[in-house]
């Protein structure tokens, strides 16, 4: 990514300005900078947060699929749980590589809308919904002991 | 593992699975105003010298050659003049004079693209508000200057601001009809404040 900041920026910006319309661009500089720059910072952004999470959420996969392999006791929820937690975990961090592509084509209210739904509502909504059944499942244990 | 050490490891695990953010934008200044605060603030530690090279070699120097033509005359020269000669107050005026014309010149290109009846409200009222956010910008970096050497315009130019941003962020249903007339007042406001302080006007 480092690498090709320079290459990244200069493609997006000159995607951006071949839709001036998408970004509400209105041809006078001193107006136009200051959205390409905001959209451009938000599509590095988008590259930096996907690496973020994607480095993140492998360790999250791995700290609750533990949890669950160990404490779980049923197999049809633990088998569930886990499946749900590394699906959900590794799908998730591509919604912010899926945004930063969609933002020179789509700008960034749109390109967030689009990830949100594609990506990250059914990606981050199934760790979330695997993270409470572990954590209904953690309370009973406790509970019962 | 215990559930209860379990537990606990899930909940430092889903902290970070929870949190869905896309990041902060914090405007940055541009060439301009970044050239202009270097050199203001030259000025102000007396470092004349710095002050000049900054000039000559920066943005708003060219920004500056590039308007001469809407900009009143000996602008540039006047200022270079008032860098070599040390005076710090006929620099800050002519620094102040030139964002002057710059906010009133798209406070005059935004009234005409508001007055393009062929775009949606919706998009006349994005232009407005872009438009506005530029004005600030550039007027927001003199606007002590201007309050210093003339306060009515100063209070004039934020009024009229304030009430041109009421129609496009406030307002329950924005309306860029009405935006117009602010941004001809700031025009209005501004030219006069640029005509009184440098009176001599470049003859055609």
């Amino acid at each position: 990514m480092v690498r090709f900041k320079l290459e990244l920026t200069r493609w997006a910006r000159n995607a951006m300005l071949a839709r001036p319309a998408v970004h509400g661009l209105v041809g006078v500089r001193d107006v136009d900078e200051r959205v390409l720059d905001e959209a451009l910072v938000k599509f590095d952004a988008g590259l930096r947060l996907f690496h973020l999470h994607a480095e993140g959420m492998g360790l999250v996969i791995l700290a609750t699929t533990t949890v669950a392999a160990t404490l779980a006791s049923s197999p049809a929820p633990r088998r569930s749980i886990i499946a749900l937690l590394t699906v959900g975990g590794a799908g998730y961090p591509l919604g912010y590589l899926l945004w930063s592509g969609l933002i020179p084509y789509h700008g960034l209210e749109r390109g967030k809308t689009i990830a949100e739904w594609l990506v990250w509502i059914p990606f981050g909504g199934a760790t979330i919904v695997a993270l409470w059944w572990l954590a209904g499942l953690l309370v009973l244990r406790l509970c019962r002991h | 593992m215990s559930p209860l050490a379990a537990l606990g490891l899930f909940l430092v695990a889903a902290t970070p699975a929870l949190a869905h953010h896309v990041g902060a934008y914090v405007p940055k200044d541009n060439a301009i105003t970044a050239n202009f605060k270097q050199i203001k603030f030259s000025v102000q530690a007396g470092k004349f010298d710095v002050a000049h090279r900054l000039f000559e070699t920066g943005a708003l120097r060219t920004d500056m050659s590039a308007r001469a033509a809407s900009l009143p005359p000996r602008l540039e020269a006047g200022l270079r003049d008032a860098l070599q000669s040390r005076d710090g107050g006929e620099v800050e005026r002519r620094l102040m004079v030139f964002f002057a014309a710059l906010a009133r010149d798209l406070a005059l290109e935004a009234e005409r693209r508001l007055a393009d009846l062929t775009l949606s409200r919706d998009a006349r009222t994005a232009i407005g508000q872009r438009f506005l956010e530029a004005i600030w910008r550039y007027y927001n970096l003199v606007d002590f200057a201007v309050a210093q050497r003339d306060d009515k315009t100063s209070v004039a130019v934020r009024l009229a601001f304030d009430e041109a941003e009421g129609y496009v962020k406030s307002s329950p249903i924005p309306n860029p009809d009405k935006l117009r007339e602010p941004l001809r007042r700031i025009a209005q406001v501004l030219s006069a404040l640029i005509d009184s302080s440098l009176p001599a006007r470049r003859s055609s």
